[in-house]
């Protein structure tokens, strides 16, 4: 099913100063239609390099192994993906306690027109607290660059990940 | 023919150069057997995230470019995330090499089967963009195969057929995780100095 496209993109550019700000030099990506959108400005920045992963607990894994040497790393997947990576969560990065920040587009949420993602817009949230993930949903373009820099720094207060879900009007 | 784990691992350990090598074990046999070994380089061996030794050394790999990456990952545990030879073919890191211990069986958890298929680590690795892959007999080979690998400017993997013995007294984890993490930010720390 064809997704009709958002506006002019300001909140996925607002993303992505939000992650060179916070010193952000990889991002470990699967992508989405969502995701897409976002990593059409994230690819032209000189500062982050966007890496291509087949799969999300990939992503999460390479984000882990950047930060174990000094680098900050945010990973960009879907909630589908997310969903996959229970066990790199719990025996990675939690386990090492390995504060990784992960942006994850938000289907199936009560703001997506596509019918066949709400079972897993139905699980999100309640996985993400029985895993006992840190997250919030991100707030429109106009706040999406100071959640990203909140969630950076409560990562380095509590050295613990944090996750923000995206919709496609956040991008917008 | 295939070599005991100890002796591809005390080849590797013998050329390890610690100005500039960086050691990720995934868990199992080689995790276990490192911190009883003289090993000069910082090293993070996991006791837990099976399939998650490469992917690690790819963030690592690039994050230190100037630092050289050996993952240690055993045949079953690759199998668990094969997509990630595809991922650092496209990736190609200079810095990245693989040594894939193939020894049948997850030795960790009881000696299973791994699913009985011969998987040609080797192919798969050269089909999904790696710069150099070769399999080994001898582990006196380690080290001239380690240096073809980083002669080819991208990722190398290197497949070790290994003996699986049941009865072998692999050493228990010694480590708990912080003590993992603690230590290996501390061994990166002094090779800064």
């Amino acid at each position: 099913m064809a997704e009709r496209e958002i506006g002019p993109r300001e909140g996925a550019r607002r993303i992505v100063g939000a992650l060179e700000s916070a010193g952000v030099t990889l991002v470990p990506s699967v992508p989405d239609t969502w995701i897409g959108w976002l990593m059409e400005p994230m690819r032209r920045s000189s500062r982050l390099r966007v890496l291509d992963v087949a799969r999300e607990e990939e992503a999460i894994a390479i984000a882990c192994g950047a930060h174990l040497v000094g680098a900050r790393a945010a990973v960009v997947i879907q909630n589908a993906g997310l969903l996959n990576s229970g066990a790199v969560i719990g025996s990675l990065v939690q386990l090492y306690r390995v504060p990784c920040f992960l942006l994850v587009s938000y289907r199936g949420d009560a703001r997506d027109p596509i019918y066949y993602h709400a079972a897993k817009g139905r699980a999100t949230e309640p996985t993400l607290r029985a895993w006992g993930l840190r997250f919030a949903r991100a707030q429109g373009p106009s706040r999406i660059a100071t959640q990203i820099a909140e969630a950076y720094a409560e990562i380095d207060t509590t050295q613990e990940p944090s996750v923000l879900l995206f919709s496609a009007e956040d991008l917008a | 023919m295939s070599v005991a784990r100890t002796a591809w691992l005390e080849a590797l350990l013998s050329g390890l150069d610690p100005a500039h090598d960086l050691l990720v074990a995934g868990l199992g046999a080689n995790a276990r057997y490192l911190p009883h070994m003289n090993v000069q380089v910082p090293y993070f061996a996991l006791c837990d995230s099976m399939g998650a030794a490469i992917p690690l050394a790819l963030g690592m790999a690039l994050a230190k470019p100037e630092r050289r990456l050996t993952a240690l990952e055993g045949d079953g545990s690759l199998m668990m995330c094969l997509n990630c030879l595809v991922t650092v073919g496209a990736a190609r890191p200079a810095n990245l090499t693989a040594l894939v211990f193939e020894n049948g069986a997850y030795e960790s958890s009881g000696g299973q089967n791994v699913p009985p298929v011969s998987v040609d680590f080797v192919a798969v690795a050269r089909a999904s963009g790696w710069a150099h892959a070769e399999r080994l007999e001898r582990s006196d080979d380690l080290l001239a195969a380690l240096e073809r690998g980083r002669r080819a400017s991208g990722p190398c993997l290197l497949a070790l057929p290994t003996i699986y013995d049941p009865t072998e007294p692999v050493p228990s984890y010694s480590e708990r995780p912080d003590e993992i993490r603690a230590n290996f930010a501390r061994a990166l720390t002094r090779g800064k100095a």
